[in-house]
């Protein structure tokens, strides 16, 4: 019986989540604005993500003012980091010996 | 289904894309302490100072003891003075916290000032084991580093340290440590600083555009 081979994580996969994810990833945290830049994404589109990562719990995102500006920070869950853990996995599995 | 192509219509390139993707986005989050490669500069600069001090004025009033606490204690007020204009540049303040790679050098920090105050207090600060004990715990900060960010260039760094601190241990003269001290001051400081400088400058407004 051939070996069945892993699922990827949908939420994960998506292009600019992955990014946002990895970015997060070597961070404690980051805010909106930043993320955007590195990403090169729009609000509109990078909000909708980072709207997709809380609800699936992978993000925690934080309200707060710096001077009197507000800045919505963002930081990567437990649960998110086991979840891109569990796609490199995959990945790696699925990619074979290219990784 | 095309050769490439694999369960669920996820095709190897598609994967391909995704990894490389991870090490962009991984690469570009390491920026934030590349930036600051100014500050291994700055502490590389403060040493030599310090040392430069003890070595060509032996016999003014404000050797010895005082050399070291005075560019230490200079050093940082620049790093302080320093990172309040970076981040006064950044429109929105501290926008990356990136605290574990920021908290790995405070601690050195203080662990440093406990060191060598100890030390100093009992005189025991020109003794091989204390500056082969300096190298070492720099190089360890280094390590820590480069093992968060998966850097190899800091690995590297954190090797060329340990390599001075097990090096003071068989020196047999005052002048081959401090020419061991000098050594490192400049690879591991100076021109880690500017090669993380000029990473810095090269990986600016290199961004791609992804899309949900």
């Amino acid at each position: 019986m051939a070996e069945e081979l892993p699922e990827l994580d949908p939420v994960i996969h998506g292009k600019l989540r992955l990014a946002v994810l990895s970015l997060l990833t070597g961070m404690e945290q980051a805010d909106f604005t930043w993320l955007r830049e590195k990403t090169g994404s729009t609000d509109g589109n990078l909000g909708a993500q980072m709207l997709k990562l809380e609800e699936v719990g992978y993000v925690a995102m934080e309200k707060r003012f710096a001077g009197r500006k507000p800045q919505t920070v963002y930081r990567m869950t437990e649960k998110g980091r086991e979840a891109l853990s569990n796609y490199v996995a995959a990945l790696k599995v699925l990619l074979g010996g290219a990784l | 289904m095309a050769s490439s192509e694999m369960d669920g219509g996820v095709s190897r390139e598609d994967l391909l894309q995704r990894v490389e993707l991870m090490e962009q986005m991984i690469a570009e989050g390491r920026r934030s302490t590349t930036r600051c490669g100014w500050i291994f500069l700055l502490w590389g600069v403060v040493d030599l100072a310090a040392m430069s001090w003890l070595h060509f004025l032996p016999h003014s009033h404000w050797v010895g003891v005082r050399a070291w606490p005075t560019c230490l204690i200079a050093g940082a007020i620049l790093t302080c003075i320093g990172l309040a204009v970076q981040r006064r540049r950044e429109r929105l303040g501290l926008r990356v916290s990136c605290c574990r790679v920021g908290m790995v050098w405070f601690m050195l920090g203080i662990a440093l000032t406990i060191f060598i105050s100890g030390a100093m207090v009992n005189h025991l600060s020109w003794q091989s084991s204390y500056i082969a004990a300096l190298l070492i715990f720099v190089g360890l900060a280094h390590a820590i580093s480069a093992a968060i960010l998966q850097w190899r260039g800091q690995g590297v760094v954190a090797g060329i340290w340990w390599l001075g601190g097990g090096a003071v241990f068989f020196a047999r003269s005052q002048g081959t440590v401090n020419a061991i001290m000098f050594a490192e001051m400049c690879v591991g400081m100076i021109l880690f600083g500017v090669y993380a400088m000029v990473l810095d400058a090269r990986s600016g407004g290199n961004r791609g555009r992804n899309d949900g």
